[in-house]
């Protein structure tokens, strides 16, 4: 409908994925302000290529691909621009040891530590966290994740491996009353 | 399969991500290696934990009116102008002929362009015999321009003959 010039369809078709898409980019780029920009691009852009959907693939999927893309792409020229994430890393809580003390947990506690596991995805290289966000968070297989990211099988199976294993380690070094309480 | 080879395949084998072949023989070295088992343990401990954090945190959302304005952005309308603006996605449907007169202009002037600059520092041109007598006057000043369109369906040739001010001065099948 909205490629026979029915612009109004586009809202009702893209609705189901507001949430979804813009939590996607959240957890690519860990940051408000970027997430909204990568899914808001997204979405123009999903927009202008909706002639170019096979639509035998899954919308989600495919919303995702043009997310990742933008959110990758936003990265590259933000790593050129500046050397910003480095420096993400070296500021993030995770990066320093002590950042989520043992005690009693209260509920904010709780809320900090799983914000402070989830910054930990920033040990990642971008493509090990696109893999991870993807495979394990969003539940995509191997397969749809490598279309989604435009690589095969072999390279996301690379980097999930690579990527599971930098956070295991992260989680080890960072939290480790979380290891004790096991 | 040595502990080695195992502990390379365990962050796969802890999402559920190697072959059936592979994963038998993971299985059965974890089953009976008491230290591979905690290792894998504590990987899909750790994979627990982060998809926990992920599905418990708070994620952003748009506003109403965020959501709203992006739509309109997307979809190239401005509130109040439903119809009549022509979205963003929207393709123009070029006809085939008209790509090919535009190619066979573009490959005329491309054509003529070289003709006239080879032949300016030499005598002036004599027009051909099928071209006007006042366009043979432009030609001589080389104040003469053409454009060639050729049919790729039919063949047929025309060109037409402009002066310096691309007024219309005639035309040649």
């Amino acid at each position: 409908m909205v490629l026979a010039g029915r612009t109004d369809a586009f809202e009702p078709l893209v609705s189901p994925y507001r949430r979804p898409l813009l939590a996607l980019a959240w957890r690519l780029t860990r940051n408000a302000e970027d997430a909204r920009e990568v899914a808001q691009e997204a979405l123009l852009r999903a927009f202008r290529s909706l002639a170019g959907y096979d639509a035998s693939r899954s919308f989600r999927n495919w919303l995702f691909q043009i997310a990742a893309n933008e959110a990758r792409d936003r990265y590259r020229k933000r790593a050129r621009e500046t050397a910003a994430f480095g420096d993400v890393v070296e500021r993030s809580p995770c990066a320093t040891t002590g950042s989520a003390a043992p005690g009693p947990e209260t509920e904010r506690d709780r809320q900090e530590i799983r914000s402070d596991i989830l910054r930990s995805l920033a040990v990642l290289s971008p493509r090990e966290r696109e893999v991870l966000v993807l495979r394990d968070l969003e539940e995509l297989d191997v397969a749809e994740t490598a279309r989604t990211l435009g690589c095969s099988n072999l390279s996301v199976r690379v980097h999930l491996s690579a990527a599971r294993r930098k956070l295991r380690e992260a989680l080890r070094r960072d939290f480790p009353h979380l290891e004790e309480g096991r | 399969m040595t502990c080695r080879k195992v502990r390379k395949l365990m962050p796969l084998f802890a999402g559920d991500d190697l072959g059936p072949r592979r994963t038998r023989a993971v299985r059965s070295h974890v089953d009976a290696c008491p230290a591979c088992r905690s290792e894998l343990e504590e990987l899909r401990e750790a994979l627990a934990r982060i998809k926990a954090a992920a599905k418990e945190e708070d994620v952003p959302d748009w506003s109403e009116s965020e959501w709203k304005a992006l739509m309109v952005r997307a979809t190239g309308e401005t509130p109040g102008s439903r119809k009549g603006k022509r979205s963003a996605g929207a393709r123009v449907a070029w006809p085939g002929w008209a790509a090919a007169s535009a190619a066979g202009v573009l490959i005329g002037f491309v054509i003529l362009s070289v003709l006239y600059r080879g032949s300016m520092p030499g005598p002036a041109r004599t027009a051909s015999p099928a071209v006007p007598p006042e366009l043979a006057e432009a030609g001589r000043a080389q104040d003469v321009v053409s454009l060639t369109m050729v049919s790729p369906e039919t063949g047929l040739q025309i060109v037409w003959f402009l002066d310096k001010n691309f007024d219309y001065k005639g035309e040649q099948e």
